[in-house]
């Protein structure tokens, strides 16, 4: 008889739980408030609304009036969207594998005991935190086709028909790529020299013990250990390729003709530039969909490859 | 109660931000100031560095002791996005300055200023340079205080120790003549027969202004003599390379001042500009004004220009004597205000022009003073819905026409192409 009666207590206690629950949840909730408030008016809104515009046609001016799929109909009839899609891709495919290769191979070299090897890591961390416009105006002076240093490296070492970079449509994105890729590596050195100090020494030694060559190593023990540090930067890196904007507007502009034009650029000019805001927020929201489809492929393949 | 009293805090933090949010928003301006003064807004951009404002506000304030005129200063890079902004947002300052006339349009089409007929006849709108680019179905909702028109400058020294005299009744063909010979080479120091600027007007809208053709046609095959001109003298040699100028973001300025260039086709603006770097001595150019060279050699000249304008804004708070600034403004007495600091005013008529000259570093020739009266000037861009999209598309096919990419008539026919297809939707 005494099993089949419940203990009383146990309801009462869930209850409480339950209420102090709630209490702590509302408790968080007041914490984060202030600054949720202020994300919810200056992102959360402006985002949702940005969605709603790109349905509708809005000069700023007037109420905006709903025009439905008008401004994506719009979108991929033009020639400006499709040359704009590829250059960013173009710039993304140049920025990420470089950017990574480049600062993997930096960490590398800087993590080890070594007199002064903070110095090269200060050094090589300090474009980072240089101020953008500088770097893409001295990097415009360096590539300039006649008198800029770099051509006149390129001649001095025997090669006539040195590129135009910035003056032409065709090296003007590796231009900026190269730009890109030395402003961002010594960044990314970084995380990757953290991830590189957290393999413990045991993995090597053991691959030694084994006879692994240097090379065996890096591609058996290093590469597998780096793998979340690896992911954290293929998509911190992706999606600040797809977003791009400042460096290519004070270098290119866009230019030569439309060779370096990327969406984001896009999206300022139609809406910003041109007051259509529905047609550019059009834009903004595929740019966004593009975004948040290869950072989820990009989760699913890592997802996989832990199982 | 400790965590009671902490959610308070929070809730109360939240509360002052909020209330203080909304306090930032203040009413309406108070017609009057506390000294009985009225106070005008006006918008600007870069107070600081465009002494016009300045020099036209002191004067009014000086004639009309009852009125403080406060400008509201924007960045000029951002102005006609900031004053877009403002507008619907329901801005009540009172005067706005129009930059340029697309904007204007804009403005005036999506009802946003007031109409201002009565200000413009009082000035006389024949007297105006530049106010039929304001007039809309006959209807003015602005001004124009300020008319810049483009002509040639050169530099006199390097005229005289190449021995040629000075550039009168130029022809494209005779001033491409002229440019090779004055370029020069010598210690290392390059000096250029002149320097076309990087803008697209530089070519585009000559053509247009001395064809009298439209930029928003969507056919471009008028511009195709100014190219090759152009593209000429940049072969030869007696132009900096257009690669080299954009990459370099080579100033227009130092080009002249330096003595790197000796004509330069420039817009009148340049004008205050080099009378400021004389009296700093920043430079010591000799430097002297012609008409701008042209397409035929029947002695018309015929340039480009842009008019800056006054327009009231629709929510003014002081409408009335927002029209009495304008109107003062456009008129005589700013037209004098303004040209005491070497910028030209839109109203013109003999007594302003001699005051002009009369200006501390003006070159006083009659060559000069004969560039200072054009024939006839056209609008930069032609005032339309079309043209903020039409110069963006001119404006990327002339990149590639001048850095050598596509040839003059591909380049032409690709931008009719474009025009067509994404501004004028055939």
């Amino acid at each position: 008889m005494t099993t089949k009666t419940l203990p009383p207590v146990a309801p009462a206690a869930s209850r409480g739980n339950r209420k102090q629950a709630r209490r702590n949840t509302l408790i968080g909730w007041t914490f984060i408030l202030p600054n949720f408030l202020g994300f919810l008016a200056f992102t959360l809104i402006p985002v949702l609304a940005a969605f709603a515009l790109s349905f509708m046609e809005w000069t700023s001016f007037t109420a905006p009036k709903w025009v439905g799929l008008a401004n994506f109909q719009r979108m991929l009839a033009s020639d400006t969207f499709w040359v704009a899609l590829r250059n960013t891709v173009a710039y993304a495919l140049g920025h990420v594998p470089l950017t990574m290769a480049l600062a993997l191979l930096l960490a590398m070299l800087l993590n080890r005991k070594l007199k002064g090897i903070g110095f090269f890591r200060v050094a090589i961390f300090f474009p980072y935190i240089t101020s953008l416009v500088a770097v893409a105006v001295v990097w415009n002076m360096l590539f300039s086709p006649d008198s800029g240093p770099i051509n006149q490296f390129l001649h001095s070492i025997g090669i006539a028909e040195a590129p135009g970079w910035t003056s032409s449509s065709d090296w003007a994105m590796p231009a900026v790529i190269i730009t890109s890729v030395w402003r961002d590596m010594g960044y990314y050195m970084v995380l990757y020299l953290a991830g590189l100090q957290a393999i413990p020494n045991e993995l090597y030694e053991a691959a030694e013990v084994d006879g692994a060559s240097a090379w065996q190593r890096f591609w058996n023990v290093t590469i597998p250990s780096l793998r979340p540090t690896t992911f954290f930067v293929v998509v911190m890196l992706t999606v600040s390729s797809f977003k791009v904007f400042d460096l290519i507007v004070v270098m290119t502009n866009g230019g030569p003709g439309r060779s370096t034009t990327v969406l984001s650029q896009l999206i300022y000019q139609e809406g910003i530039g041109e007051g259509k805001f529905g047609y550019s927020s059009a834009i903004s929201l595929v740019l966004f969909l593009i975004v948040l489809t290869v950072t989820v492929l990009q989760f699913k393949i890592q997802q996989r490859r832990e199982r | 109660m400790k965590r009671t009293t902490l959610a308070a805090i929070a809730l109360a933090v939240t509360a002052g931000l909020g209330l203080t949010g909304c306090a930032g928003a203040a009413g309406p301006a108070e017609p009057q100031g506390q000294d009985g003064k009225t106070r005008l807004t006006v918008s600007v951009w870069n107070y600081e560095g465009t002494p016009e404002f300045k020099a036209l506000f002191d004067a009014y304030e000086a004639a009309n002791p009852k009125v403080d005129i406060e400008p509201v200063d924007i960045l000029a890079d951002d102005y006609p996005q900031k004053v877009t902004t403002m507008l619907a947002g329901g801005d009540t300052t009172d005067v706005l300055t129009m930059k340029n006339v697309i904007d204007y349009s804009r403005y005036a089409n999506n009802g946003q200023l007031q109409e201002i007929n009565s200000v413009v006849d009082k000035v006389g709108k024949d007297n105006l340079a530049g106010s039929d680019a304001f007039d809309i179905n006959g209807k003015y909702f602005a001004a124009p205080y300020r008319q810049d028109f483009w002509l040639l400058y050169y530099n006199k020294d390097l005229f005289k120790a190449a021995g040629i005299d000075d550039p009168k009744d130029l022809t494209w063909e005779k001033y491409t003549e002229l440019a090779k010979k004055l370029s020069t080479e010598a210690g290392g120091k390059k000096v250029y027969g002149t320097y076309h600027h990087i803008w697209r007007s530089t070519v585009q809208a000559i053509a247009a202004a001395q064809n009298h053709a439209d930029q928003n046609s969507g056919d471009y095959s008028f511009m195709k003599d100014q190219y090759n001109t152009t593209l000429d003298l940049q072969k030869s040699g007696a132009t900096l390379d257009f690669g080299t100028a954009k990459s370099q973001k080579t100033s227009y300025r130092t080009m002249f001042e330096s003595g790197q260039a000796a004509m330069m086709p420039m817009g009148t603006w340049y004008i205050a500009g080099i009378l400021q770097a004389k009296k700093d001595g920043k430079t010591n150019v000799n430097w002297g004004l012609a008409p701008l060279p042209q397409k035929d050699s029947n002695g018309e000249v015929s340039t480009f220009g842009s008019p800056t304008a006054f327009a009231v804004n629709k929510n003014a708070s002081h409408s009335d004597e927002a029209k009495k600034f304008i109107e003062w403004a456009a008129g005589e007495e700013g037209a004098k205000a303004i040209s005491k600091i070497g910028v030209v005013p839109a109203l013109q008529n003999d007594a302003i022009t001699a005051e002009y000259f009369k200006l501390d570093g003006m070159p006083t020739d009659e060559l000069s003073k004969k560039a200072f009266t054009p024939d006839e000037t056209a609008l930069e861009m032609p005032v339309s819905d079309k043209s903020a999209a039409t110069d963006k598309v001119l404006n990327q096919e002339h990149d590639l026409i001048m850095v050598g990419e596509r040839s003059v008539t591909d380049g032409l026919a690709e931008m009719g192409k474009r025009v067509k297809s994404e501004v004028l939707g055939q």
